[in-house]
Parts: structure tokens; C-alpha cells; sequence
């Protein structure tokens, strides 16, 4: 009999038929607030996979909102203010906000651990004075308001996003998508492979050659092309970009829901962590008692990490469990004494 | 013996049969047709007080309005209210909006807050949905745009709001130095070239600044506004920050700074907590409740549907419901509905109800009005409400003075 | 130059960013932990004190211990049950207890506003009335608040200069293992410095409960505010929390009567600069 090597397949077929459901859901319902979560879960997912990338070389980024904001506005003010169709205004958020990761970047990264931290921190908080003042462009506080992508035929068929949000459902779907697949590229070469080793230790990684700094701004600079991209998705949908969308406290959900997510996986991790508490935070909102869903966030949030073992999140219970399916031994476990049977 | 019961039986099928005849005819049981009506406002968020407040205030007044309706043609129509948080920001207007529009499918929006006008805007116009907006920062020339927008009517814009407020306090106190604006820097923009514009003109004088939210300590923002000689400080619309600034000027000892804020009071006990009784008295805000007014006359039938429906939120929340803030605006915006749907003789044509509302005159809870503002907006769908305040004296609120509502230049 | 009343204000600021920042760095000194959550803890010890004084009708100074000690218990509690448990010994550690102090700082909110209601709620009875100082009059809720921090640094002093608990908790701050050799449960004394350092938080909250109005959104800018403080003094140094707070106090109110609103931005840029060309702050030690 022909060796079906069922220990990657079980998983990965399991995984697709998971996955599959989101890939046709329009077509059982077309809820408005169903469509929506999922939507900006997606967008907050890329957000947080740009974070997860930053932390991977050993910094945690508190700014990343920053960067949407940053996206968001390039697009809208593109778009509004210039009269730009959407789809170059779009790919034009993603780099303005790469170029600007870059220089910042490569000013900040210098300094280390928390003092970065807090460095982003007050960069985003900076970010949101400068949206705000800076009227002439950004209209202040008061935002700039931006259309649906126009429509676009395709053959016969045609596109349109100001109709309904399933179009922006599977522009969101592609998106990750590519988000998704561009990370996991970065994580298994060797790019990923030099960015673990200056977070797991620089000083070693250093006398090995590699230059600290370098790595550090590609990694931030990539993880800001992506959020400017988000953060253009999220100004479009949401039909509007004003400086207090995104902000501190969202960069602090940003790192919550990577580290709830798993920091292992680049890509699943925070898909599994905004999914998560992004729908969670979601359906505690339609709640009509004001604070509950800041409450059950907070507790669930610390619930996770309670029980979770010791560094791990959502995404690797998903390895635990096919371990113990096969009957693998764990990393953590010692294994027991018969041999696991095949 | 046998003619006895027969005309005793005649009589009896007589006196029946009159009876009958005298009996109410069973109405044609035609039950009333609900139209749904969104409404969107904070209902999360430290603005939530407010929308809590006033939801409570709408949906009696609802009820009271549905005892009657309103008839097109034969058949009576009541309202239904669909509420959707807006979480009092744009982006979350504009979600609201498009919940109520393709999710819930109303035509018709009544009620704003701030600055969500523009988002909300861009999704109703599209669908031709009829959006009466209580306030917007936008709703000036430049930004508001009549041709891009035709779906709209202005009840109480905030300019016209604070301008009229500000009229009205002039009237209060004749012999003032300067007036003081505070406002927050999230309500910056061009809404405030016009509304300054518009001082201006009336020959008023004032001093303006801005302060970041979240602030607590106005100790830098009192210091200003008492050297540039300002006796009146009034706050557009910030109610925390005004108990705030209202206290901490006392404690520095500019006892003879009167403050006031836009937006109805809360309620004065309110005040007294934050600011303790002395600092509070003479705290001057918006006043709602028409019959109180001087200026403007409403209509009785309006005057007791309103002190009905006050009268059932009380019973509702178990105490006595004292607020007047949504007087202005909710009920008057659903009666210029009823009014406007009876004029064009449908429920459903949303082109033709805005046609009855150009140019209409509609009696409501704020009065009687021409609906006229081409000049002010280039729309001719500009409502508002008298600019009437309060003051607090003692632990009650009390009637201060009134700018009536006159289409401003 | 500002007028007097601007600087009574720096004054009141600078004291509420010092015992915040001296609580902070107290936690973080022992526990290695920066706690996202001392801003709640600051609005919690409002609520408690409001809550003491009205429903229940304590007397306004022992509400202020009383808050001091439910929640410093509450800090206590948060260590015991969360951090602890979270803590592993690592890089990952530090994350980690910062996720979740970030994520309680979120818990905590929701609990006030549902528990507590979103309305402001004022305790301008307490201490009531202004004094008179010819050009300017200072409220006596002000005076308090001054006289507050100096007792509470008298008492920090005193306390960690000496006093054999002190002394304690100084030697597991500079050298967890060598005063474990000695006999000091260094456990112990974390616990007891977590609570200390909330105990101090919900006091500040407590004294300037009756200056601003309580709401349960008021941890969040005294937060912000006691991490600045701590970066301009120095992450370990309880010297330059004091400092800091006092150069921050001072700044923000002197800014804010010169620039208004600006003064947002100038403090992030300040922070920001700090941070980049000496991070370790005034009196931190140098980082390698």
C-alpha cells in the first residue's frame, strides 16, 4: 500500500475545510454586521501579522496604529483631496507608510526594548497631533471622507463595492491571502530564519556578522508597508478616516491580539488572535450595557494567558491538539513509557 | 292574553333593533402600518449618558404619538424606532448608518450627534433615504452640498444652535465685557469660520480656544480667557468639561465668570455634585421644554404630548425625568415626518416627502415654521430651534432667556 | 510669566505624576514589571473613596486609607493571581505581564463603567472653599493635595530609609539573590511592594478625586503621564520618579498656558528625544 503521509495531510485537509467556509460564506448570508466583523478582523489581522514580524526580531512595536492611520490617510487624502481612483491610491498608502517605517525606523531602532516600546508609543500619539492639526490637508479632526472603489467590469460582470460589502468581504479575503503568503515566505527563508536569531541573541548574532540594524528596519519596514495597507482598507470601508480611529490603545490591541494569537506562527497566529478577540469584541458590543465588552476583553484576555501554557498562544493549542491526535509526544511532556503505537 | 305577548315581543324586537342601529359601527379595524425610522446616536461611550437619556425620552414620546398617528389618505401610520449605536464617531456613524440602511432597510434617519453628518451623509444620499440630522459640523457652505445631498434636512444645526445661543445671551446680559468659546480640538473646522462669521456680524465680542479631550484642568484655559476680559465663558457643548471649567474657576477665584454650556443640562444636581453648590449657581445652558418659552409659540396639543411622554419616562426609570434636551428636535423632526408625508399623500416616496418639506410650514414641538435657509446653506431645508437657555438657581433649573429662530443671514 | 495660578497648578500636577511615578517605579524596581494598569488602580481609589464618603459616609481622610488599602489588596491580588502565574522566566515573561496588564487596564474600565455608571460624579463637598491670597486664591482641595504628597513622601522615606522592611525591600531590589541568602522572602516583599505601589496610585486618585469629577475614564491620562515621568527620570530610579514628575508637572502646565492644546504634542516630542539620545532618563543607570 502506497504511503499516504496522513500526519501532514489529516492536519492540512482539516485546516482547508476550516478555512473553506469563510471562502463562500457570502453565499449563505449577507449580513451586513456578519460581513463586517470578518472584514475588519481581516484588517486587523494583517496589522497584527506586521506586528507579529516586528517582534520576531526581538522589538515590540507600540505604533503600529501609526501606520494605519498613516495609510488611511495617504489614501483618503489621494483619493479625496486629489481625486485619485482608489486601487493606485491604495498600493501608494502601502509605500508612503513603508517609507516612512524606514526613516523612522532607522532613527529609532537604534534604541532597544522598552524605550522602543515607548518610542512607537509616542510616535503614534505624535502621528495622530500631526493628522489633527494639519488642516489644510487632513481636515483636522474632523476627517476626510472617502467612497467605495468604483466599480469594475469584468467582462459582463460588474464589481461594485457601493452596493454591498461582499466585494470588500473578498477583497479583504485576497488580501490576507497575499499578506498571509508573503509572511510565510519571509518567515521559512532565510530572511525569517536571520530575524530569529537577532531576537533570540543579538550579541551572538552580531559576532556572527550580521548587522543588527539592518534586519531590525527591513523588518519594520516590511511590517509598515502592510499596515498602510490596512490602514487604506479600513479608511475605505469604514467610508470615513478621522486621527482618533486608530491610536494608542488599538496599538495596544495590536499586541494583544498577536501575543493571544500565538507569536510562533507568523501568519496564523494573528489570524487566530483577531479573529478571536476581534469578533468576540464584536458580538460583546451589540450588548446594550456599556463597559461589558471592555470587561470580558480585558478578562478573556488574561484568561488566555493564564491557561495557555507557558509561551503559547491560540495557534499553537492547534499543534497540541494533532500531537496528541497522533499520539506524539509534546514538546513539554516527557514521553511516556510505551512506544506510540503507528 | 295572546295580543299581550305579541306586542311585548314587537316591542322588544324594536327596542333591539334600536339597539342595534344605536350601537358603534365596529371600526373598519384597519390596524395602523408601522414605518420604521432609524435612529442613530451614542449610545457607548462617555457620551452615552446623553443618548440613554434622551432614547428613553424618544421612545415614550413614540408611544404617545402612536395612541393617535397620523393618517395618509385612510390609513392611520404609527412610527417605529430602530436604534443603532453610532458609538459617537464618524466611522461608527457610518457603520450605523449602513446597518439601518441595508440591514434594517428604513427611509428614513432621524437624529445625530456631532460630527458624524458627513459619513452618515454619504451613505443615505446614495440611497435616497431621508436624513434629518439634529446638528452638523459640516452643514456649512463648501461641505454641505444640496446638489450631492438632496436628502437632507437640517433640524438644529450646531452652528445655528450656538449662534442663537449666543444671541440669546447677549439678550440675557446686555452689559457683558467679552464672550469666551471653549470648544475641543475635535470639533475644530470650518464650521466655526461661520459660526465666528455670524458673531460678527450681530456685533458680538468674543475669545476662542480649543483644549485636547481628555483634559480635566482648564486651571491654563481660565488664566486666558480672564486676561483677555472675558465675563461669560460658554462651552459648545461639552458637558464634563464645563462642570469642570465651572469649578475650578470658582476655586481660582473668578467667582464673577458666568459659564454656560450648549446642550440641555442634565440635571442641576449634576452640577452641584462636580462643582458644589455656589460654583454651579448661575450656570446657564440650553432650555428645551416649550412651555416655558416666551418668544415662540408651540402649539398645546404638542405642549401635553410632550409632558405625557415625560411623564412616562419618569415612570419608566422610577424617578422624576426632568430633562427637557430632546424636546427640541426628535419630536419635532417625527411630526414635520408625519406632516410632510401627509402632505404628498405617501409613505414611500422619499423624492415627493422632501418635496412637501421644501418650502413647508410644519407646527411642531419648537414652534411654527417655514422651512427657508437658501441662503444659509443653499438648501432649502433649514429648520432649528429657539435659542433658549436656562440657568441653574438654587437646585432647580429656571427659564433665562430666548433668541428666537430666524433664518440667519 | 505665567501668573501664580499657573504655577499652583504645575505644583498639583507635579505632585500627582510623582506619587504616581514613585508607586510605579517601586513596582517596577522589585518586580521588573512596568504595570500598565496603575492608571486604574489611580481611578479605582477615586471610585472607592467616592463611594466611602457618600453611600457609606467615612470620614474623607480615612476613606483615603481606606481606598489605599482595598486597593493596594486589589494590587496584591492582580500580582498574586495573574502576574505571577504569567511571568515566566524570560523574554517571553516581560511580554507576556505586559499584555496583561494592558488587557486589565481595559477589565478595569469596563468594570467602573458598568459597575459605576459613565456619569461624572463630583465630590466637591469635601474640603470645601478657596483661600485668599490677594491675586489669586488657591482651593483648600488643592492644598491638601500638596499637603498630601509631602506627608507620603515623608512617609516613603522613612519608611525605606528606615525601617527594617525598608531596608528589605531595598536589598531585593538590588540584589534579589543575595538578600534571599539573608533571609528576606523576596516573594513576600514583592507582594507587599505591588501593594504599596497600587496603595500609593489609588491615593493620588483618592486626594484629587474631589479637584477633577470622577468617571471611569480618568486612569488613562495619569498613566500616560507617570510612564513619562519615569522615562525623563530613569526607569530603576525612585530619586528620578520624583524628578520627573516634578519637571513634567511643571512643563505641561507652563506649556499648556503658553500653547493650549499644543502642549500634547510637545511633551511626546520631549518623551521622544529623551528617548533617543539618553534613554536611561536623568538618573537611570546606562544601558549597555
Amino acid at each position: 500500500m502506497r504511503y499516504i503521509d496522513y500526519k501532514t495531510l489529516l492536519p492540512r485537509s482539516v485546516a482547508g475545510l476550516l478555512v473553506a467556509p469563510f471562502l463562500i460564506f457570502p453565499l449563505f448570508s449577507t449580513n451586513l454586521a456578519t460581513l463586517s466583523m470578518f472584514i475588519l478582523s481581516g484588517i486587523w489581522a494583517i496589522a497584527v501579522m506586521g506586528f507579529t514580524l516586528i517582534l520576531r526580531t526581538g522589538q515590540f512595536s507600540l505604533g503600529q496604529a501609526a501606520f494605519m492611520t498613516i495609510g488611511g490617510y495617504t489614501s483618503a487624502i489621494l483619493t479625496v483631496q486629489l481625486g485619485w481612483p482608489f486601487w493606485p491610491s491604495f498600493l501608494l498608502a502601502g509605500v508612503v507608510s513603508g517609507i516612512i517605517a524606514l526613516i523612522i525606523g532607522s532613527v529609532v531602532l537604534r534604541v532597544g526594548g522598552v524605550y522602543f516600546s515607548i518610542i512607537t508609543l509616542a510616535l503614534g500619539e505624535v502621528v495622530r497631533i500631526i493628522a489633527m492639526q494639519w488642516e489644510p490637508v487632513t481636515r483636522g479632526s474632523r476627517g476626510l471622507g472617502t467612497a467605495p472603489p468604483d466599480p469594475i467590469s469584468l467582462g459582463g460582470f460588474e464589481i461594485n463595492f457601493a452596493a454591498s460589502a461582499v466585494p470588500y468581504y473578498y477583497f479583504m479575503i485576497l488580501l490576507v491571502a497575499i499578506t498571509g503568503l508573503v509572511f510565510w515566505q519571509i518567515g521559512r527563508s532565510r530572511l525569517g530564519g536571520t530575524f530569529f536569531s537577532i531576537a533570540a541573541n543579538p550579541i551572538l548574532a552580531e559576532h556572527q556578522g550580521i548587522h543588527l540594524m539592518k534586519y531590525r528596519v527591513i523588518a519594520f519596514t516590511v511590517a509598515g508597508v502592510f499596515t498602510g495597507f490596512a490602514g487604506s482598507y479600513y479608511a475605505h470601508f469604514l467610508s470615513t478616516m478621522t486621527p482618533y480611529m486608530v491610536g494608542l490603545w488599538e496599538s495596544i490591541q495590536i499586541m494583544i491580539m498577536s501575543i493571544v494569537g500565538g507569536i510562533s506562527s507568523l501568519v496564523g497566529g494573528p489570524l487566530a488572535g483577531a479573529l478571536v478577540l476581534y469578533a468576540l469584541g464584536i458580538y460583546l458590543s451589540r450588548l446594550p450595557v456599556y463597559g461589558i465588552q471592555q470587561l470580558l476583553f480585558g478578562a478573556v484576555v488574561v484568561l488566555v494567558l493564564l491557561f495557555l501554557p507557558k509561551g503559547t498562544g491560540l495557534v499553537d493549542l492547534w499543534d497540541k491538539f494533532w500531537r496528541k491526535v497522533f499520539r506524539e509526544p509534546d514538546f513539554y511532556e516527557i514521553p511516556s513509557e510505551e512506544p506510540s503505537q503507528e | 292574553m295572546k295580543k299581550w305577548y305579541s306586542i311585548a315581543t314587537i316591542i322588544v324586537i324594536t327596542v333591539m333593533m334600536l339597539g342595534i342601529a344605536a350601537a358603534p359601527r365596529p371600526a373598519h379595524a384597519v390596524e395602523p402600518i408601522v414605518i420604521k425610522v432609524g435612529y442613530t446616536t451614542a449610545m457607548s461611550g462617555p457620551a452615552a449618558a446623553w443618548g440613554q437619556t434622551e432614547r428613553l425620552f424618544f421612545e415614550s414620546f413614540v408611544e404617545v404619538f402612536n395612541k393617535k398617528g397620523f393618517k395618509v389618505g385612510d390609513q392611520t401610520y404609527n412610527f417605529k424606532m430602530v436604534v443603532v449605536d453610532n458609538k459617537n464617531s464618524p466611522e461608527g456613524g457610518a457603520a450605523a448608518a449602513k446597518q439601518l440602511v441595508y440591514g434594517d432597510k428604513v427611509k428614513f434617519i432621524i437624529g445625530l450627534w456631532t460630527w458624524n453628518f458627513p459619513s452618515i451623509a454619504a451613505v443615505t444620499n446614495p440611497a435616497k433615504v431621508i436624513l434629518m440630522t439634529r446638528t452638523g459640523n459640516e452643514a456649512v457652505p463648501g461641505i454641505y452640498d444640496p446638489k450631492k445631498m438632496p436628502y437632507v434636512v437640517f433640524g438644529n444645526p450646531s452652528e445655528e444652535e450656538f449662534i442663537s445661543d449666543c444671541l440669546a445671551l447677549v439678550e440675557a446680559f446686555p452689559k457683558y465685557k467679552k464672550l469666551g468659546i471653549l470648544e475641543c480640538t475635535l470639533g475644530k473646522g470650518p464650521g466655526w469660520d461661520y459660526v465666528l462669521a455670524a458673531l460678527d456680524k450681530a456685533g458680538v465680542r468674543y475669545h476662542m480656544e480649543f483644549f485636547p479631550p481628555g483634559t480635566q484642568d482648564f486651571t491654563p484655559y481660565i488664566t486666558r480667557y480672564a486676561e483677555a476680559g472675558c465675563d461669560i465663558v460658554f462651552v459648545a457643548g461639552w458637558v464634563g468639561e464645563a462642570m469642570a471649567f465651572a469649578k475650578q474657576r470658582w476655586e481660582m477665584g473668578y467667582k464673577d465668570m458666568k459659564v454656560g454650556h450648549t446642550g440641555p443640562l442634565i440635571t442641576p444636581l449634576a452640577y452641584i455634585g462636580v462643582c458644589g453648590k455656589e460654583a454651579a449657581q448661575g450656570l446657564i445652558a440650553e432650555y428645551c421644554a416649550p412651555w416655558d418659552f416666551k418668544k415662540t409659540k408651540v402649539k398645546s396639543k404638542y405642549i401635553k404630548m410632550c409632558r405625557e411622554a415625560m411623564k412616562m419616562a419618569s415612570e419608566k426609570q422610577g424617578r422624576p425625568y426632568t430633562y427637557t434636551g430632546g424636546i427640541g428636535w426628535f419630536p419635532s423632526h417625527l411630526l414635520i415626518l408625519a406632516q410632510a408625508m401627509e402632505k404628498a399623500g405617501t409613505v414611500d416616496d422619499t423624492d415627493a416627502i422632501m418635496e412637501a418639506i421644501r418650502g413647508g410650514t410644519f407646527s411642531t414641538t419648537a414652534g411654527t415654521w417655514t422651512m427657508s435657509g437658501a441662503k444659509t446653506y443653499g438648501s432649502p431645508v433649514v429648520f432649528g430651534t429657539p435659542g433658549a437657555l436656562s440657568t441653574i438657581k438654587g437646585d432647580k433649573e429656571v427659564y433665562l432667556a430666548e433668541y428666537p429662530m430666524e433664518p440667519l443671514p | 510669566m505665567p501668573p501664580a495660578g499657573i504655577w499652583i497648578d504645575g505644583l498639583i500636577q507635579s505632585c500627582i505624576y510623582m506619587t504616581m511615578a514613585f508607586g510605579m517605579v517601586l513596582v517596577f524596581s522589585i518586580l521588573g514589571i512596568l504595570n500598565w494598569t496603575h492608571g486604574q488602580f489611580y481611578m479605582l481609589g477615586a471610585f472607592v473613596v467616592y463611594y466611602a464618603f457618600t453611600a457609606v459616609g467615612i470620614p474623607f481622610p480615612i476613606a483615603m486609607l481606606i481606598s489605599g488599602v482595598v486597593v493596594g489588596g486589589l494590587g496584591i491580588l492582580v500580582e498574586k493571581f495573574i502576574i505571577e502565574r504569567v511571568n515566566v522566566p524570560s523574554a517571553q515573561g516581560a511580554l507576556y505581564v505586559t499584555v496583561a496588564t494592558m488587557a486589565l487596564i481595559f477589565f478595569f474600565e469596563g468594570a467602573a463603567s458598568m459597575l459605576f455608571g459613565m456619569q461624572e460624579k463630583g465630590l466637591a463637598m469635601v474640603f470645601p472653599g478657596v483661600l485668599d491670597l490677594g491675586s489669586f486664591s488657591v482651593s483648600y482641595q488643592k492644598i491638601a493635595v500638596v499637603a498630601f504628597t509631602l506627608v507620603i513622601m515623608i512617609a516613603m522615606y522613612i519608611m525605606l530609609n528606615r525601617t527594617k522592611v525598608g531596608l528589605a525591600i531595598r536589598a531585593a531590589a538590588q540584589e534579589p539573590d543575595a538578600a534571599g541568602l539573608y533571609g528576606i522572602s523576596v516573594k513576600r516583599i514583592s507582594l507587599l511592594v505591588m501593594g504599596i505601589g497600587c496603595a500609593l496610585a489609588a491615593m493620588a486618585g483618592s486626594i484629587m478625586a474631589p479637584v477633577y469629577a470622577v468617571n471611569p475614564f480618568i486612569g488613562r491620562i495619569p498613566m500616560i503621564m507617570s510612564l513619562l515621568a519615569i522615562i525623563i527620570g530613569g526607569l530603576g530610579s525612585l530619586t528620578g520618579a520624583i524628578v520627573g514628575g516634578i519637571i513634567l508637572g511643571f512643563v505641561n502646565s507652563v506649556v499648556a498656558y503658553r500653547l493650549s492644546y499644543f502642549s500634547e504634542v510637545v511633551l511626546f516630542a520631549f518623551v521622544i528625544i529623551i528617548l533617543l539620545v539618553r534613554p536611561q532618563g536623568l538618573f537611570g543607570d546606562p544601558l549597555k
